[in-house]
């Protein structure tokens, strides 16, 4: 159960041709994310697909292939600018490697 | 903003807005944390704070002309609408003596330099763009305003980036005349001056109190 698990707070900072900022809260034990905030001066249409992402991620496992898998489908009709997947995901996952 | 977001759900013409502020301002964008400026900083100095429905960075809005642009009939393809309406502004430059360059995604430069910066959001089957010509720009305090992430700046002195960005040094007056000429020529139109009436007004300040003068908005990431 969550309760038992220690909650992470960490993030990281990317840039491809835009500023992308993550704020991540994940549990330690199973690396599943419990909270996420995807922030920067970057392009999204619809906009409001950043909270769908957002809302999307949580329980997601911390690593790399499940994450993609999840934002490439979140993202696959809508049109955006200042990052792709790959970098998006890098970004995700750097939080916890650069605790 | 609360002016645009009534248009871009309630033109089915084209729509070009041009306005300057009363009062300095600064905008961040849609998907911008609030911590990208110094929020406590443009209290303390009397800067407005207004969140975008656009994404992009942060601005710093005082001796400049803002134009919105509103249309239906626009590429899909987010660089090319980009390209095509900022060729309007292009003209409105060459027409006051200025060799200006589209710089994607979403600049205008002189020189390399920065004069324009743009934003669009599309809803309703409209496209909105809205961006500013600087006139006149106070770097320093454009700078002490916003928190430039050194991830932003990179390997590049604070100095180096704000030379990158310059006023035309021409009057409001003047770049409000060349860009409606530039629209008559670009468009290939006529323009007819367009008042919003008393309801569109009240809709308008509606939109300002319950949502671009709301903290929930402006705190909202």
């Amino acid at each position: 159960m969550d309760i038992f698990q220690n909650l992470i707070k960490a993030k990281s900072i990317s840039k491809l041709e835009k500023l992308v900022k993550i704020e991540l809260g994940y549990l330690q034990e199973s690396m599943e994310i419990k909270s996420i905030k995807i922030t920067g001066d970057f392009f999204l249409h619809p906009e409001e697909t950043i909270e769908k992402l957002e809302g999307s991620l949580v329980g997601v496992k911390l690593e790399k292939d499940s994450i993609k898998n999840k934002i490439e489908y979140i993202l696959k009709n809508s049109e955006f600018y200042g990052f792709d997947v790959d970098s998006i995901s890098n970004a995700i996952v750097d939080c916890v490697k650069k605790r | 903003m609360a002016v645009d977001e009534f248009l871009l759900g309630n033109t089915n013409d084209p729509v070009l807005r041009i306005f300057g502020w009363s009062r300095p301002c600064v905008s961040i964008g849609y998907f911008q944390s609030i911590d990208d400026i110094d929020y406590e900083k443009c209290k303390k100095e009397g800067v407005d704070v207004v969140r975008r429905i656009t994404g992009g960075g942060a601005v710093f809005h005082d001796r400049e002309l803002t134009y919105s642009f509103f249309t239906k009939n626009f590429p899909n393809n987010i660089m090319e609408s980009y390209k095509e309406i900022c060729q309007l502004i292009i003209l409105a430059l060459k027409r006051l003596g200025f060799e200006a360059k589209f710089s994607p995604l979403n600049d205008i430069t002189i020189n390399g330099k920065k004069v324009c910066g743009n934003a669009q959001t599309r809803k309703n089957n409209t496209l909105l763009q809205h961006g500013t010509i600087l006139l006149d720009v106070d770097v320093d305090r454009m700078f002490s305003l916003l928190n430039v992430p050194l991830e932003k700046i990179e390997d590049k002195k604070i100095e180096d980036v704000k030379n990158r960005v310059m006023g035309i040094s021409k009057k409001f007056e003047q770049v409000s005349d060349s860009l409606k000429s530039s629209a008559k020529e670009y468009f290939q139109c006529e323009l007819i001056p367009y008042q919003l009436n008393q309801k569109d007004q009240d809709s308008c300040k509606k939109i300002m109190n319950e949502k671009y003068s709301n903290t929930d908005w402006i705190f909202r990431r």
